[in-house]
């Protein structure tokens, strides 16, 4: 519901981080959007279209790569990462003693500039 | 040309949490982030509270509605420290909008801070606001499927507190079913069962309150 702000934090990170490198101009950004982050991609892509006018990323495009849901079972000590949103047991054993530790990361990995 | 830079979108929110979170620690404050769907009964829960409390721990009150000043009037004819933020159609608090309204609380003269979120059972638990502990309210009129269909406020806070239990008898919600799926999406969270019309289940609650105050 509020991908508008996420998607102007993306703005200003990458704005920041383009001027910092001494480059003029967007052309896109990568992103890594878990799984569990709350995040919809396509009210993202729609409200970072908007905002972009006008600023040098104003031709830039945001490349989505979805993080999986990542834990570990505290019974069979596997590490697990898995497609679904909602686990409520360890895929590997079937155990219910497990931490979840990936899922949730909504992170900025790359911009490409000119 | 590529350039690598590995940020958190949502540092800048993440900074100013840490920033709230040192201030409140300064303080000696305890703050609960209260969470819940639009009317699960939050202010109601605070409104019993404070009148259970208030005479041993001095309580202020931050609100986050998205518009109007109805919930800080409840709270501030109890003579307590409130706030009224408007989010002005965002749909959860963040760490900024908590940073402003501080300056208008007594922090000197405050050990529990109450901040309520907006009703929404999804964006608040996204966004830290410097918080000791987020806790949550589910009301039996929302339905016992809840845990499962809206997982991270339940990952997220401490405390589920189950209201409106009066209204039961009325309904064909399973109570077992709400505190196993919660159970199995947290394990460490604290389960109370209230009614705030009747008054029912409140002791073990402020007793809580009272019991993580003292530590
Ligand atoms: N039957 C019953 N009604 C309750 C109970 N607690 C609250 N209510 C009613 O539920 C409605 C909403 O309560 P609020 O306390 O305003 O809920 P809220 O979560 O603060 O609502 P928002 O701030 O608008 O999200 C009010 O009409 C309350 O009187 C309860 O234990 N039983
Ligand atoms: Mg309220
Ligand atoms: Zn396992």
């Amino acid at each position: 519901m509020h991908e508008v702000s996420i998607a102007q934090s993306i703005l200003d990170i990458a704005i920041t981080e383009c001027r910092k490198a001494e480059y003029k101009r967007i052309n896109s950004i990568s992103l890594r959007i878990g799984k569990v982050s709350g995040i919809k991609v396509q009210s993202l892509l729609f409200a970072f279209d908007i905002i972009k006018i006008d600023t040098i990323a104003h031709g830039a495009s945001l490349l989505c790569e979805e993080g999986p849901v990542a834990g570990h079972c505290h019974e069979c000590h596997n590490n697990f990462a898995v497609a679904s949103e909602l686990i409520l047991a360890c895929p590997e054993c079937g155990g219910t003693r497990f931490s979840i530790n990936g899922g949730r990361e909504l992170d900025i990995v790359e911009i490409d500039v000119d | 040309m590529k350039v690598k830079v590995v940020r958190r979108i949502l540092e800048a929110n993440e900074k100013i949490a840490e920033e709230n979170r040192r201030l409140f620690k300064e303080k000696g404050i305890f703050t609960i982030n209260l969470m819940s769907g639009p009317g699960a009964g939050k202010t109601s829960l605070l409104v019993r509270t404070i009148e259970a409390l208030k005479d041993k721990v001095s309580i202020g009150v931050v609100e986050g509605d998205i518009t109007g000043t109805d919930d800080a009037e409840r709270i501030n004819a109890l003579d307590v420290p409130v706030v009224q933020i408007n989010t002005e159609g965002a749909c959860h608090l963040d760490a900024n909008m908590i940073r402003e309204a501080l300056d208008e609380i007594p922090l000197n003269d405050i050990r529990l801070l109450f901040i309520e979120n907006v009703g929404n059972l999804v964006c608040p638990a996204e966004f830290n606001v410097g918080e000791d502990m987020k806790a949550m309210v589910l009301s039996i009129s929302e339905g016992d499927d809840k845990p499962l269909k809206y997982p991270l406020m339940f990952q997220e806070s401490g405390a589920l507190i189950i209201n409106k239990t009066d209204l039961l008898p009325h309904t064909d919600v399973d109570m077992e079913k709400i505190r196993r799926n919660a159970l199995s999406l947290n394990s460490g969270l604290k389960i109370f069962k209230i009614s705030c019309r009747t008054g029912a289940g409140l002791p073990d609650w402020t007793n809580y309150l009272t019991t993580l105050l003292a530590t």
